[in-house]
């Protein structure tokens, strides 16, 4: 659940103000350039791309929702793609093939 | 102080720009200085985090050190700290939104201890003076800050510790085995800073032990309980870190090599158990290497194990911090200027 307290996102320019005159605080937070992540809300076909991250139990449970989603009438792409490492952000490669995908991409989940 | 400056305190709290306790506020007048001691100028890129769109600046690191209480003496510090947590190698962002509630544990080592006024006895783990407090929490600030990448990703540890808001650590200047630094290649004479991400301390009592091997085996087993996250990936390790009283039984019968090989040999337990409890994934994964039948160790390789010296001599404890299992590197930079 989230805090509203912490989760907010921190004021991008705070003001000192004195009796005479104003001065700006420097701001320590950096901030995105661009949009972090573009994404499309609708997916433009209807199909589902898993994508395994390789965490414990991930791929099990994608090959089960995979016979779910079949189940449901959707079609779903065969081959689950692999991130080999949890620990570390996707590789650009991979994540510029996914931005091409007109269906839905679900990425690894796992325990 | 004037009301003024306490209105600005409260403005910063509540605009996000802390980390949960009263800042400094970020007046030019005091950035300027520290830019200037830590030789960069305002619109220097220190870093970027390609992932989330961003360069962090120098004038937000110099920001953050001022927020967080530094002085400006100890910018050779903090440049070298700041450069490590930007380091791609640290993931600062994995480190910032983990449930596994990870901070950013710093070690600094060499001359750079004495020559600062480091606290490196009493309390070596939550030492109440300036340099260690403030370092420490100029670091998780900037975890705080960057990590989350300017608010657009939310922080998700499950309980976290109270490391999140200060966690330096200072060496001996003079140690038994060596500089902490030398385990990552700097030569003994260099002032270091090395980060990692870890969990919070686990404390190793033992008073009446009569050898260094029994005091490794107490530390060994501090390791071991079914809890440590170490057990399935086993992908970052441990810090041990050895107080005089249990070195003085330690080092006469062991060098910091033969300290690691001992407790990677020794620490150890049945892996059915651990599948019993329910610490090893069903069907595990190739590169986890889990071994039924065998016993297993929480450390991969003897190496992923390192040794701090530091705190008081009079108690025989000793300490264990287990590191986080996503961000697998330790980034030891050498301070320049000291």
């Amino acid at each position: 659940m989230s805090n509203p307290k912490t989760d907010k996102v921190p004021a991008q320019q705070l003001m000192s103000c004195g009796e005479v005159a104003c001065e700006v605080l420097v701001n320590p937070i950096p901030r995105p350039e661009l949009d972090p992540i573009r994404i499309t809300l609708k997916p433009k076909v209807p199909r589902v791309t898993f994508l395994d991250h390789k965490k414990p139990n991930s791929l099990a449970i994608l090959q089960f929702a995979q016979q779910i989603l079949r189940q449901r009438g959707i079609e779903v792409r065969e081959e689950i793609l692999q991130k080999d490492d949890a620990s570390i952000p996707m590789p650009a490669a991979l994540l510029a093939s996914l931005s091409q995908e007109p269906g839905l991409v679900l990425c690894g989940i796992s325990d | 102080m004037s009301h003024g400056v306490l209105d600005d305190i409260e403005k910063c709290m509540e605009s996000g720009w802390s980390d949960g306790l009263p800042v400094i506020p970020p007046y030019g007048s005091l950035v300027d200085p520290m830019l200037e001691a830590l030789g960069w100028h305002a619109s220097d890129v220190v870093g970027q985090i390609p992932d989330q769109s961003i360069k962090v600046r120098a004038e937000q690191v110099a920001a953050t050190a001022v927020m967080a209480g530094c002085r400006c003496e100890y910018a050779p510090v903090l440049r070298a700290l700041a450069l490590a947590i930007l380091d791609p190698r640290f993931n600062v962002s994995g480190v910032e939104v983990t449930t596994g509630g990870a901070s950013v544990l710093v070690i600094v080592s060499g001359p750079v201890v004495a020559a600062l006024g480091f606290e490196h006895e009493a309390n070596a783990l939550g030492a109440n003076s300036r340099i260690n407090a403030t370092v420490g929490r100029f670091a998780q600030m900037l975890r705080l800050f960057c990590g989350k990448g300017g608010g657009v990703l939310q922080s998700h540890g499950t309980v976290g510790h109270p490391g999140r808001l200060s966690f330096c650590i200072a060496e001996h200047p003079e140690t038994a085995w060596g500089p902490y630094h030398t385990q990552f290649g700097l030569p003994a004479e260099a002032s270091a800073v090395s980060i990692m991400s870890s969990e919070g301390p686990n404390s190793c009592n033992n008073h009446y032990a009569r050898t260094g091997a029994a005091i490794l085996d107490t530390i060994g087993d501090c390791m071991m309980h079914f809890g440590q996250t170490a057990w399935y990936y086993r992908s970052s390790g441990f810090v041990v870190v050895i107080p005089p009283d249990h070195m003085a039984l330690v080092k006469p019968d062991f060098t910091r090599e033969q300290a690691r090989q001992y407790i990677h040999t020794n620490a150890r337990r049945q892996t059915d158990d651990l599948v019993n409890v329910g610490r090893i994934a069903i069907p595990p994964l190739a590169y986890a290497e889990v071994e039924l039948g065998a016993m297993r160790t929480p450390l991969k390789t003897p190496d992923q194990l390192t040794f701090i010296e530091c705190g008081a001599a009079g108690g025989r404890f000793s300490a264990v911090i287990p590191r986080w299992a996503g961000s697998q590197s330790v980034v030891c930079r050498q301070i320049e200027g000291i």
